[in-house]
């Protein structure tokens, strides 16, 4: 274990070391534009000044230090960039679908910075994803909480490396169907999803009673104890036990949602956020009293049974019952518009400005841990800023430039034909996903779903 | 009584078979004493085949001689014997034992060392899946994780792949076994004749790559880099537990099994793990794991490698290049007159094709020591491919280290194999003309001391590079794969300044024959190639096919994706009817 554990530490160190010293940090002064801080209100013609990544200043008639540049936001909206709590872009492989607990997968050993998605979703304004496992297992892998520094090919340089670790899990129809139905496992049924859960949490804690256990004898003299067998698996549970992980859970039906909050109160579990969270209108006091709160889509439901009683109006009462809510694309379309999808809390539910932009700046923020960093407008934060001509949450918003840390990745007046930072020396014209704005959730498991007409020749 | 059709060849697979099992078990000392006498025993003293080579000794006289990566040609004689250089120099003896081959026109290099290689390789059968199977905590075996699985058990120097690698000038092979994510412990292997088992050394280093297995756990690279994580910590674990089991009472006995067993001599640093990689992405990731767990790593496989020259070069990764260049088509099939939006991203496709291509000679430049991999590649354009290279910036004396030093030090093998040296193992590579010039061919490949002569074709040449021969007709081909010797009908008709067809085969789905059109027909000088897809069970599998035609004859490769390269051979059906 020892000599494990040092060479964790080494690991660890050397990680860190290295991508703190590769990220770039930019400086730069936006000057003169309606300033929107999510918190703190919105300023008119007023100037934010980033300066080595970081927001130095916010107020008027800023001056730009010696050597760094100035951008003219005179008639625009300057906003926090915009974050998305779930995303399944830049990742080579979104599914280990092959146990119902993957805990010890990590979605930082298959970040791809090359994908064309993350150039897009700055053409959004969005500079931080929530890159995720997908939902075909109870406890799903390790996710990775991406800053998006494109045009770098060091997934190290793109991984936010001061975010803290979030790991996926799922209830309901998907790891019942591809364990149950698809291998003849547990879990058939939610109840069986339960079991997995509370059987899982019951060996972690075994297991690291277990370690325990050795490591105190190991320390006695003339000990002749031996190390328990590694698990990654139990480690990761254990971690989560001990509140150095956050739960993010793909979760639709209400029921199934109170099952986890009560499996989370059992075992002492705090830090937990809801995913998709289809019917958490039925639990928002629930939601709001106990957990991180939920992250939602706008209106998308409808593409299988359990998400079915919908509503748009989902976000503005979990948000109005205090619950921490924000929206979420689950697709590397959406994610070009979260924006709108924003919008769409203020015609269904009336949300003010600065409580539609929260549910895609500062909420998935906190939900992601990171709310003391990103999210919103202020001095000491990073500088993530998105520029828009036209209000962000209008139907005619227009992003025109992005900034992470203070170095801009896109700005729409040099926005290029092609972007693309990898081209195959040999397709002329290489393959495009036409199904891209599906679920990626679900990748490599589709062949477990019957398709619509499969199910009406089911029932001839 | 029946009469064996062919007494001396079942008579050497008889002795193959006998020997192969307890041999490589006696060791290396025994191994030597095999070699010593070895030749004689096996063709005895009468040799019914007619396969025994009079002698064992041979010079070759008065070549241009390259004794070593980027060293001048020198004029010398070379003599051999029982596999070994004997001498090399100007002013040398001639045993009168010597056959000799007169060298004033021929060029010679050492022999070629494939790095890492699966010619004649076969995957072993996968166990049957046991009744109370769980896709979710496989078997390991049933997993693709089987350290203790050897190349040296799946390795077939009959096999047609070994005739082909040795044909391009390989001598020496770092044989991988084939498998999943662990795949086993490769082996050394001279490519000698088939009388011998040929090794030199097993259990070199561990195969390993991010593959997953299909269907069950780890499915995917996530799962498969989680996994090596746990079989190399509780390897680890393992092994202390047997230590204070060793020394100390009142121990639970600790539990042994053959994955941790076979894990112990790359945990504590004896073997390297080869790790298959494709691009930059997958080099991060075997380096990631290398970084975590501290075991000695090389990759092998690269293509695209180029964002990664300086990482490679910092972690001391021992780097194995595919022998391969990007097919060409994408460059070829580019139109002209197409409006400025499709020129662009035409530019695009060619920029990235010349950066392909050009990456060997820049890791090169950076000081980063390579060798080659024929996995996955044709050894018959590993030519074609090194010329496009060196086109590119690599410079010859490197693309020689990669072949010959480079490779024998990755493997261990400097001592006696990379240069043209007395004492050295006696793999020659000789040619008709400097080793990396257009019109140079291989005529001579001295294996482990055996002689492999080639045939030498004279090309018509054509200024233009246009056809300059015929291929139109109707061929009867035959080819031969792993799965027995299977043949078609090959038609091929001349469409206006291109070529159509189309091309039959055994249905793989069952009985009867299947027919595809052909497509991609090219000619450049005498070589055709072509290609076409067969539809197997749902998929399409693409191949294809390229040979050399004299007259009425074709002499090529198959090569059918993700099976590997296989010999195909046609002739075409004398024409009775005019077509006047």
């Amino acid at each position: 274990m020892k000599k494990i554990n040092i060479l964790l530490a080494l690991c660890l160190s050397l990680c860190l070391s290295f991508s703190w010293a590769q990220s770039p940090k930019g400086s730069v002064l936006i000057k003169n534009g309606t300033v929107l801080t999510v918190t703190n209100g919105t300023y008119e013609n007023t100037d934010v000044l980033i300066q080595d990544g970081v927001i130095k200043k916010i107020g008027k008639d800023l001056n730009a230090p010696s050597g760094v540049t100035t951008v003219d936001a005179t008639g625009k909206y300057v906003m926090p960039g915009i974050i998305d709590a779930h995303s399944h872009v830049a990742l080579d492989v979104v599914n280990e679908a092959t146990a119902p607990i993957v805990a010890e997968v990590r979605m930082k050993d298959v970040v791809n910075p090359y994908e064309i998605g993350i150039y897009r979703a700055l053409a959004g304004g969005v500079t931080i994803s929530h890159a995720m496992h997908g939902s075909a297992n109870v406890v799903g892998g390790q996710n990775a909480t991406l800053k998006h520094r494109w045009g770098s090919s060091n997934p190290e340089d793109i991984i936010m490396q001061d975010a803290p670790r979030t790991i996926k899990f799922a209830l309901g129809e998907n790891p019942t169907r591809v364990h149950g139905r698809g291998n003849g496992i547990q879990p058939r049924s939610r109840m069986g999803v339960e079991a997995i859960l509370r059987n899982g949490f019951s060996e972690a804690l075994q297991y690291k009673k277990a370690w325990e256990d050795f490591n105190k004898a190991k320390s006695q003299k003339g000990s002749n104890a031996v190390a328990p067998e590694y698990n990654e698996r139990l480690q990761t549970l254990v971690d989560i036990l001990d509140g150095k992980i956050i739960i993010h859970c793909h979760s639709y039906r209400a029921d199934e949602i109170y099952m986890l909050i009560n499996v989370a109160k059992d075992f002492g579990i705090k830090k937990l956020v809801f995913q998709h969270t289809n019917e958490g209108f039925k639990v928002a006091p629930e939601i709001a009293e106990y957990t991180m709160g939920a992250s939602v889509f706008a209106d998308w439901w409808a593409y299988k049974f359990e998400v079915y009683y919908s509503t748009a109006f989902n976000a503005a009462i979990l948000q109005k019952n205090g619950a921490l809510t924000s929206i979420n694309s689950d697709s590397a379309e959406l994610i070009r518009h979260l924006y709108h999808e924003a919008a769409k809390t203020q015609r269904y539910g009336n949300l003010t400005d600065d409580e539609a932009l929260a549910m895609i700046t500062i909420n998935p923020a906190r939900q992601l841990g990171i709310g003391d960093k990103v999210g919103s407008l202020e001095e000491g934060k990073h500088g993530d800023v998105a520029i828009f001509e036209g209000h962000p949450l209008s139907s005619y918003a227009i992003p025109q430039m992005t900034f992470v840390d203070g170095v801009k990745y896109f700005d729409i007046k040099e926005d290029q034909d092609d972007q693309r930072q990898q081209v195959s020396p040999t397709e002329t014209v290489e393959p495009i996903l036409l199904t891209e704005h599906n679920h990626r959730c679900m990748q490599d498991t589709e062949h477990l779903f019957e398709t619509a007409s499969a199910l009406f020749q089911m029932n001839q | 009584m029946p009469i064996p059709k062919n007494p001396g060849k079942d008579f050497i697979n008889q002795i193959n078979t006998h020997m192969k099992k307890p041999l490589w078990k006696t060791g290396l000392l025994g191994l030597c004493a095999w070699g010593l006498f070895g030749s004689g025993t096996l063709f005895a003293q009468s040799d019914p085949t007619g396969q025994k080579p009079i002698t064992q000794t041979y010079a070759f006289t008065n070549a241009t001689v390259h004794a070593s990566p980027g060293s001048e040609g020198q004029k010398a004689t070379i003599v051999v014997k029982d596999g070994v250089i004997i001498s090399v120099g100007s002013g040398v003896t001639i045993p009168a034992a010597a056959k000799v081959i007169a060298g004033d026109s021929l060029y010679i290099y050492p022999g070629f060392i494939d790095a890492a290689s699966q010619a004649g390789i076969t995957k072993p059968e996968d166990p049957e899946r046991p009744s109370d199977f769980v896709s979710s905590n496989p078997p390991d075996e049933i997993a693709g994780i089987t350290p203790w699985r050897s190349a040296t058990d799946q390795f077939d120097i009959s096999s047609s792949q070994v005739d082909e690698l040795r044909k391009a000038g390989f001598t020496m092979a770092h044989l991988l076994p084939d498998g999943g994510m662990i795949a086993g412990k490769s082996t050394i292997m001279v490519l000698g004749t088939k009388g011998s088992t040929n090794l030199i050394k097993a259990n070199t280093a561990l195969a390993a790559s991010l593959n997953g297995s299909r269907g069950m756990y780890p499915g995917t690279t996530v799962g498969v880099m989680a996994k090596f994580r746990d079989v190399y910590k509780n390897t680890s674990l393992t092994q202390d537990r047997m230590a204070a089991f060793a020394s100390n009472s009142g121990v639970s006995r600790p539990e042994i099994n053959p994955t941790y067993s076979a894990m112990t001599e790359v945990v504590n640093g004896q073997i390297p793990v080869f790790f298959e990689v494709e691009n930059d992405l997958e080099v991060r990731r075997a380096i990631s794991l290398q970084k975590e767990l501290g075991f000695k790593l090389v990759v092998y496989g690269l293509e695209q490698y180029d964002k990664v020259i300086d990482l490679l070069k910092s972690s001391g990764t021992g780097v194995i290049l595919k022998l391969d260049t990007p097919a060409d088509k994408a460059i070829k099939n580019q139109k002209n007159d197409v409006d400025e939006a499709v020129q662009a991203q035409y530019d695009r496709v060619k920029e990235s094709y010349d950066r392909t291509i050009a990456q060997a000679g820049k890791l090169a430049e950076a000081g980063v020591p390579f060798a080659f991999s024929t996995i996955d590649a044709k050894p018959s354009d590993a030519m074609k491919s090194l010329r496009a290279m060196i086109e590119a910036g690599l410079t010859e004396s490197a693309a020689m280290a990669a072949l010959t030093t480079n490779a024998a030090s990755m493997i261990g093998m400097n001592r006696i194999a990379g240069t043209v040296e007395q004492g050295k193992l006696a793999n020659l590579v000789i040619t008709t003309g400097p080793i990396f010039s257009e019109d140079s061919q291989i005529k001579h490949v001295v294996a482990d001391g055996s002689i492999f002569d080639y045939e030498i074709k004279t090309k018509m040449k054509n200024g233009n590079g246009e056809a300059t021969v015929e291929v139109a007709g109707t061929w009867d081909y035959t080819s031969e794969t792993p799965a027995g010797s299977s043949g078609g009908k090959l038609t091929i008709e001349k469409d206006g300044d291109d070529y159509s067809g189309t091309i039959t085969y055994d249905d793989p789905s069952g009985n009867g024959t299947a027919t595809s059109p052909i497509s991609d027909v090219s000619i450049s000088g005498s070589q055709l190639s072509f290609s076409f897809e067969v539809s197997a069970g749902g998929m399409a599998i693409s191949v294809s096919v390229s040979g050399e035609i004299s007259g009425n004859s074709m002499d090529g490769s198959m090569n059918i994706a993700q099976f590997g390269s296989f010999p195909i051979s046609a002739t075409r059906n004398p024409n009775f009817i005019s077509n006047n």
